[in-house]
């Protein structure tokens, strides 16, 4: 059944005068043959409240949002890397923790060898040893080699070898050099 | 061509360019196309579907359909129309979840109308209203109210509708009439909304229905 019979051509135009949003010029022409057209005059008077309706009743649901995220689209088309199962990663993670350990245990070695004190030959320590041992206590070595040392070691007392040898023997250096202090760093 | 700026995002840039960007793998210039026509699918699923869930997937669909589109899209085409036209599809290829009671747009209108400010009798004479004109458009048939819901929710012009649907802009206009005819003579039962019936129905005997004194309780529906 139609529910509706062919009427003036312009009746559509009139009636989706508030939807089409008609141009200034278009209205006014509408306007103009409206006019003399009752049906046209009826649908342009009777299309502004149904429109007007159907903006109201829609504009509350224009109001409805969704919280849904970006990243589940890109999980479903599989562009993220899926996170895999942590039990299948543990052999990988303790292999590289063996890995680090032993690196972690040479470069201690290193480190731990390269700060030891630096050993003196083996033949002039004693003879340091002894020789500022007799001095601290004020004694002429009975060895007539080492005599001789004691003898220009005694004259001799603000030598820098026998300071340092005697600061060396006295954990004098513990501390840096005084002139090493005193050089600014770049740093600062 | 649309330039407005997401206010989820924030991205001013036009689709045109954040389609450009996107096909060479930028991520956040896909998430501001998602952000930015996330809703306006969202509620098209709803008016089409009336199941909120339904509508979500269809968000999720149309945009990985749109991810997998990306290298092959036009980005000199409108954008717009071509995601509401996959998810019109979509909505209406979805078959209805088990165990799910589909609501109407009423309804879907109301939780959003749940924080609407103005007096008791005021809100309450505006949901009455809403119902009378969402149920109206619920009895037009499924190709009318599609036009109608693309037109007044979703805000495409006729051109834009013309895309969606694909057929002629005259085409368009001619079910967009016939739907503003066929509610007219449905509202102007009620004599609140101001809405004369066609002078054609007047003639033929038209009688217009009891109208409505007092808005309903929503729940009688
Ligand atoms: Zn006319």
């Amino acid at each position: 059944m139609r529910l509706f019979s062919r009427g003036c051509e312009s009746r559509q135009a009139a009636y989706l005068a508030g939807a089409d949003r008609l141009g200034a010029r278009e209205r006014l022409a509408l306007e103009v043959h409206a006019g003399s057209c009752t049906e046209c005059a009826d649908a342009l008077r009777n299309g502004r409240p149904v429109d007007t309706a159907l903006r109201g009743a829609f504009a509350s649901l224009r109001e409805r949002r969704t919280i849904v995220a970006p990243g589940r689209v890109r999980l479903a088309v599989g562009s993220v890397v899926a996170r895999p199962n942590p039990w299948e990663r543990a052999p990988r993670v303790f292999g590289r923790l063996a890995e680090v350990s032993v690196m972690v245990g040479v470069t201690l070695l290193a480190v731990g060898t390269s700060f030891e004190p630096p050993s003196a030959p083996s033949s002039s320590l004693p003879v340091t040893q002894t020789m500022a041992q007799e001095r601290s206590r004020g004694q002429a070595p009975l060895d007539e080699i080492d005599y001789l040392r004691w003898v220009r070691l005694v004259k001799s007392n603000d030598t820098p070898t026998v300071s340092t040898a005697t600061r060396l023997l006295m954990g004098a250096f513990d501390s840096d050099p005084v002139e090493i202090q005193k050089t600014p760093s770049p740093r600062f | 061509m649309k330039t407005e700026r997401d206010p989820a995002t924030g991205d001013a840039r036009s689709d045109h360019d954040l389609v450009y960007a996107a096909r060479d793998g930028d991520t956040v210039a896909f998430d501001a196309l998602f952000y930015r026509y996330r809703d306006g699918i969202f509620r098209l699923g709803l008016a089409i579907t009336k199941d909120p869930s339904s509508a979500e997937e269809i968000v999720l669909d149309t945009f990985a359909r749109a991810h997998r589109a990306l290298a092959r899209l036009e980005p000199d085409d409108s954008l717009r129309p071509w995601l509401y036209r996959v998810a019109v599809n979509l909505s209406y290829n979805r078959r209805p979840r088990k165990n799910v009671v589909l609501s109407s747009l009423d309804e879907a209108a109301d939780v959003a109308m749940a924080n609407e400010d103005g007096s008791p009798s005021h809100v309450a004479e505006k949901a009455e209203l809403r119902r009378l004109v969402l149920g109206a458009v619920e009895e037009l048939g499924p190709k009318h109210r599609l036009v109608v819901v693309l037109h007044y929710l979703n805000g495409l012009n006729l051109t834009e509708i013309a895309e969606v649907v694909d057929c002629p802009v005259g085409t368009v206009k001619s079910r967009l009439h016939y739907a503003l005819r066929r509610l007219r003579t449905h509202l102007a039962a009620h004599p609140e909304l101001g809405i004369e019936p066609p002078r054609s129905l007047l003639a033929t005997g038209f009688r217009a229905p009891k109208p409505i004194t007092a808005p309903l309780p929503l729940e009688d529906k």
